[in-house]
């Protein structure tokens, strides 16, 4: 019994100290070094987060060079489908229709928060303002994380909070700002939290991620009753996002409301950070 | 000159894993097929580790393991140094069952390997939920184990069958 404990022990012992002839750290030695690492960036430390921050910009470059073999072949095939759907003809009329979604959004957003516009309108929020294009860096899909890495950071003006769009669809909002870069986090992933509002009654809720496709809504109010294709806009409850950014449109589950995205979160090239006041870190 | 080409030819072949593991972790290449299967995801890092530090510990040593983890924490967005300790754990079992066995099969590596992700996940589980703010789904590192796991005998076989092409060094 002694033995086979004794046994046990210097496996475990020649496993985390051993080095070997071409191996410089032992193991133990290494998993030091990552905890100390984790915890400096865990309690915030100054320095840490400075290097965390140069380190981030110089990889998310260095990734978005290693993957464009793959990005290259994407938009090559893209472009050929482009070309043999005559590719003028159909852009023209995508920007129709696009121009008339619009226009049905912002009707459909005035007639149901008609009772409520006044008080959206005198609160504090911001309307739109100011904004910057950037070019989704990364965009690795991950079964815990859903977000991506924009080319925009600290120096064109983007701060934590800040919503981003696709188009004129929200698709999420800057979690971490860079010098160079800043990541975006969307609103499928588990830690998105959204005050949103919908319907002809101007129900409130909190659109959820589940980490799956489409995001859920929770809170909602006790006596409501639940309905299909409902368009759903940001309600600038937070202070921070723009009120009327539509969103997606309701689908009724067994058990859930899910709302399905206007703007696929899986095919983002380009996005528009809203250059918002966004002081307050309410997320 | 051919004798400068095989030398080169080698060490670019002997690379290959290392190559493989950093570019996982680097770029986009995403091991989550959401688009197949909903639940379909699986960690090829950590069966990239797992084997060949069973094989030959020389092929990947602990520091660039250490390294690829700190790179795939800043492309995940994870808190520094998580993916390290995770991918340090399933190193540590790997050296284990390297010292406690003396035959290696698959099916010893398969099922040794259950060991090597369920400590990995748990050092993960346990630092984000007690270190981290960020939220994680029970269901989703259940299944992205269960299909590692499962995936392990086809990267098993794809890199069993690369390591003959290569001239490994003794280990140590």
């Amino acid at each position: 019994m002694s033995t086979s404990r004794e046994d046990f022990g210097i496996a475990v012992r020649s496993a985390l100290l051993k080095k070997g002839a071409r191996q410089k750290f032992s193991l133990f030695f290494l998993f030091i070094i990552s905890t100390i690492i984790f915890f400096l960036d865990f309690y915030n430390v100054k320095g840490i987060k400075l290097t965390k921050n140069l380190i981030s910009d110089g990889l998310y470059r260095v990734s978005n060079i290693a993957t464009s073999p793959f990005k290259l072949f994407t938009y090559t095939k893209e472009g050929a489908s482009d070309l043999i759907f005559t590719y003028k003809e159909n852009k023209l009329l995508k920007d129709e229709i696009e121009r008339l979604r619009k226009e049905e959004f912002q009707v459909e957003y005035l007639t149901n928060q008609n009772d409520n516009l006044k008080k959206i309108l005198e609160s504090d929020t911001n309307t739109l303002s100011e904004s910057t294009l950037a070019k989704v860096l990364i965009d690795k899909n991950s079964p815990f994380l859903k977000s991506i890495i924009i080319n925009r950071g600290s120096s064109s003006g983007i701060a934590k909070g800040m919503p981003v769009l696709d188009g004129n669809y929200l698709v999420g909002r800057i979690v971490e700002v860079n010098f160079l870069s800043s990541r975006v986090l969307l609103l499928n992933d588990l830690n998105s939290r959204i005050p949103v509002t919908f319907g002809e009654k101007s129900n409130q809720a909190i659109l959820t991620g589940k980490g799956g496709r489409d995001p859920a809504m929770e809170y909602l109010p006790e006596t409501y009753e639940a309905e299909p294709n409902i368009s759903v806009f940001t309600s600038g409850k937070d202070g921070v996002l723009i009120p009327g950014l539509p969103i997606g449109k309701t689908i009724v589950e067994e058990k859930s409301i899910k709302v399905k995205l206007f703007s696929d979160p899986n095919q983002l090239s380009f996005v528009t950070v809203q250059l918002t006041d966004a002081k307050k870190e309410n997320f | 000159m051919a004798i400068l080409f095989k030398n080169f030819r080698l060490n670019i072949l002997n690379l290959g894993p290392l190559i493989l593991l950093y570019y996982i972790s680097i770029s986009e290449i995403d091991t989550y097929f959401s688009n197949f299967f909903e639940i379909l995801s699986f960690n090829l890092q950590i069966a990239i580790i797992y084997y060949w530090m069973l094989k030959n510990q020389s092929v990947i040593g602990n520091g660039h393991i250490f390294l690829a983890g700190i790179i795939n924490d800043v492309v995940m967005g994870l808190p520094l140094g998580l993916s390290s300790i995770s991918y340090l754990t399933v190193s540590f079992v790997a050296s284990y069952v390297r010292n406690v066995t003396v035959n290696i099969s698959l099916f010893t590596d398969w099922f040794t390997f259950i060991l090597a992700i369920f400590f990995s996940n748990l050092v993960l589980v346990i630092f984000i939920y007690n270190f981290s703010q960020i939220k994680l789904e029970y269901t989703d590192i259940f299944y992205n184990a269960f299909f590692t796991f499962l995936f392990y005998p086809a990267v098993w076989g794809i890199f069993n069958f690369y390591s003959k092409m290569m001239v490994l060094k003794h280990d140590d």
